[in-house]
């Protein structure tokens, strides 16, 4: 069931790239599969790979890159002939420098609170893992009923409070949720 | 139709000049039974077009103040030493230099291209202009001869109205060109075009005409051979500039009926006859928005350009320069000459169009060229080869045949996707840019687009931006990656590139 979902857990193979004309590309690399840019699956296949240059075909077209450049995370990269600057950050570095909004609202908007008292029979998923909105993060028992409790957005855990086995209060904070939503 | 006749075999012909115009006398050359001798210079030493000749003769130039293409003496020297009977001297160089074709011809050593004193009078614009207007030929309203000061430049121009230009009589390259746009500052600019034009060519004369705001280039090919006999093959259009450099030439033009054809390019033929002229030359002409079009000059060489005539008339220029060199009467007549379907010409030069076109020395690591039958490559470069800062920036041209203009568009481009190189900026994506756009497609477009059109925008793509994000973030990946896995809390793979790869492949 998990597989069909677009992020696959791994936080850390979520980057940003940010062009110098300020435009900003989400890009998610997984183990396996296609690259997943700003949320959609791309039909990117690899046909070469030297030091420093790649072969891409994407849209029936080939691509031919060049890495010319490499500052910090600053990167200068040819396609086709033509140059685009970027600036990379991983997810939780653009999260630390407070470039995600994180307006108080919005982002406990995206955490997960208990619904209804209950008890924590299982927790899906780890801190700093990459959530899908409506995958589940855990299972809450409550009057014998199973409940998946779903994210409500594409985000990162950020904390987890409770474990398994745990009893819990109707509107008790279970898991804060980053939103990758940028 | 094509006889090689005693009077070439082994004849030993020299080439004056490097890279593809080198490969491409070669082959004409070979055709007709001819060895053909190049220079190795220093300045470049594993050139290409040394591979296709039949004898090098090292010019040992590397102490020398100039390459040795442009050393006349050193070139004549060695030609006597090597018993040369021709040289060509392709273009750029010294192709239109007339001392130095009269220093050939001193030395009993054929000369491609016509007369010296030909060479001469059409190298300054002034006598040039003057033989056209004798020719009737029409001119661009202006000065008949050199400005004598800034006093005069500023009368004239009232005269004949603002915008006014003003032209080094001996210039070239835009040098000792300024363009006027209101009375106040006409003085000023006179001088320091006569300042310019003073340094740059030991010539201070200057002219001054209208300034046509939105010109088309054309110019019409014409052989001629010494018994008189001269012929045009159409015209080109060469309006797609940057810095008064062409970089797309077409064949024939969209702006040029086929009446206007006829009338231009009896007129090309009228001219080129009262004057004498025999080898290959272009007439340039300027055309106004309006349809009127003028007589620029006439150049006395081979052009860069000269392709798109071959492809849509089937004449092998550089051939019957060659022939005409050794008396061959032109055995083609205008009535043969018939135009058949569309060429274009895209330069590539290691510039690049992101910076206002700066050149590009270096290394190019991969080159790729796009291989059809409609296509037809000129270049003296391959992977691995070294673009040096010695010589012009030009390492290929790419040119297309096509049925008509919107095939040839279309073949064209798809070319140029299947071009690519790697280590240096090109032009490439320039002309795509250009190819794509609506005033090249519509045929609108004129000498100034690139100053009023173009912007570096105009070569991005999405496709081309997505895909630089992902690259970029994979090289960054892979490196990140394998630093976090120092950080306890997220728990890695530490991962190369070449892992990352073979896993996007999946």
């Amino acid at each position: 069931m998990g597989t069909s979902y677009k992020y696959k857990r791994d936080a850390s193979r979520l980057f940003i790239a940010v062009r110098d004309n300020g435009k900003r590309y989400k890009i998610y690399i997984p183990r396996e599969s296609n690259p997943v840019i700003d949320g959609n699956e791309k039909e990117i296949d690899f046909i070469e790979q030297d030091d420093f240059q790649y072969t891409f075909n994407f849209n029936d077209k080939q691509f031919y890159c060049e890495l010319v450049s490499r500052d910090q995370n600053k990167a200068v990269v040819i396609v086709n002939g033509v140059e685009y600057k970027f600036s990379l950050e991983s997810i939780f570095s653009y999260v630390r420098r407070g470039m995600i909004s994180t307006g108080d609202d919005k982002s406990s908007a995206n955490n997960i609170v208990a619904p209804m008292p209950g008890k924590i029979i299982e927790i899906c998923l780890h801190e700093g893992d990459l959530v899908n909105a409506g995958e589940p993060v855990l299972t809450l028992e409550a009057m014998k009923m199973q409940n998946e409790i779903t994210a409500d957005c594409d985000g990162v855990i950020q904390k987890i409070r409770v474990n398994e086995g745990q009893s819990v209060m109707k509107d008790e904070l279970l898991v804060e949720i980053q939103s990758i939503d940028v | 139709m094509f006889k090689v006749t005693n009077n070439m075999i082994k004849k030993r012909l020299l080439i004056a000049n490097r890279s593809e115009i080198a490969i491409r006398i070669i082959r004409s050359a070979h055709k007709l039974g001819m060895y053909a001798i190049v220079f190795r210079s220093d300045k470049e030493q594993d050139a290409l077009y040394l591979k296709f000749a039949d004898e090098i003769i090292d010019a040992k130039d590397a102490d020398d103040e100039k390459p040795i293409f442009l050393n006349q003496q050193k070139i004549v020297d060695f030609a006597v030493q090597h018993n040369i009977d021709l040289i060509h001297p392709g273009y750029g160089f010294l192709s239109e230099n007339p001392d130095f074709a009269a220093l050939c011809i001193a030395n009993n050593i054929n000369f491609i291209g016509p007369s010296p004193e030909l060479i001469r009078d059409m190298g300054l614009k002034t006598v040039a202009k003057h033989m056209a207007v004798e020719a009737g030929l029409p001119l661009v309203p202006g000065s008949e001869g050199p400005i004598a000061n800034a006093q005069d430049a500023k009368e004239f121009a009232d005269k004949i109205g603002y915008p006014v230009i003003l032209k080094a009589s001996a210039g070239g390259g835009g040098r000792g060109m300024r363009i006027v746009e209101k009375p106040e500052t006409i003085e000023r600019n006179f001088k320091a075009a006569y300042d310019e034009a003073l340094a740059a060519f030991g010539n201070g004369d200057i002219f001054i005409e209208k300034y046509l705001q939105n010109p088309k280039h054309l110019e019409f090919q014409i052989l001629g051979d010494k018994h008189g006999n001269v012929i045009h093959l159409g015209e080109r259009e060469c309006s797609l500039q940057r810095k008064h450099q062409k970089i797309i030439e077409e064949a024939p033009s969209a702006s040029v009926t086929s009446k206007m054809r006829e009338e231009m390019g009896a007129m090309a033929v009228r001219f080129a006859q009262k004057i004498g002229y025999y080898s290959a030359g272009t007439i340039e002409y300027i055309m106004d928005e309006d349809g009127s079009y003028y007589f620029m000059e006439m150049n006395t060489r081979i052009q860069v350009e000269h392709p798109v005539t071959e492809m849509i008339t089937g004449v092998d220029l550089v051939d019957w320069q060659i022939k005409i060199a050794l008396d061959e009467k032109l055995t083609l007549k205008q009535e043969d000459i018939k135009i058949n379907g569309w060429a274009i010409e895209c330069r590539v030069n290691t510039e690049d169009p992101q910076n206002r076109f700066s050149p590009q020395t270096g290394f190019i690591d991969k080159i790729n060229f796009p291989q059809n039958s409609s296509v037809r490559l000129e270049t003296g470069f391959l992977s691995g080869s070294i673009v040096t800062p010695y010589f012009d920036s030009m390492i290929a041209k790419i040119i297309v045949h096509g049925t008509d203009r919107e095939d040839v568009i279309n073949k064209t481009l798809n070319a140029l996707y299947n071009f690519n190189i790697i280590g240096l900026k090109t032009t490439v994506p320039f002309c795509i840019a250009v190819l794509k756009h609506p005033d090249f497609i519509n045929a609108t477009y004129t000498t100034r687009w690139v100053d009023k059109v173009y912007t570096p925008d105009m070569l991005e793509n999405e496709d081309d931006e997505v895909i630089a994000a992902l690259a970029a973030t994979i090289m960054y990946a892979s490196e990140y990656l394998q630093l976090q896995g120092d950080i306890p809390a997220y728990k890695n793979d530490a991962l190369n590139v070449w892992v990352l790869n073979k896993r996007l492949n999946y």
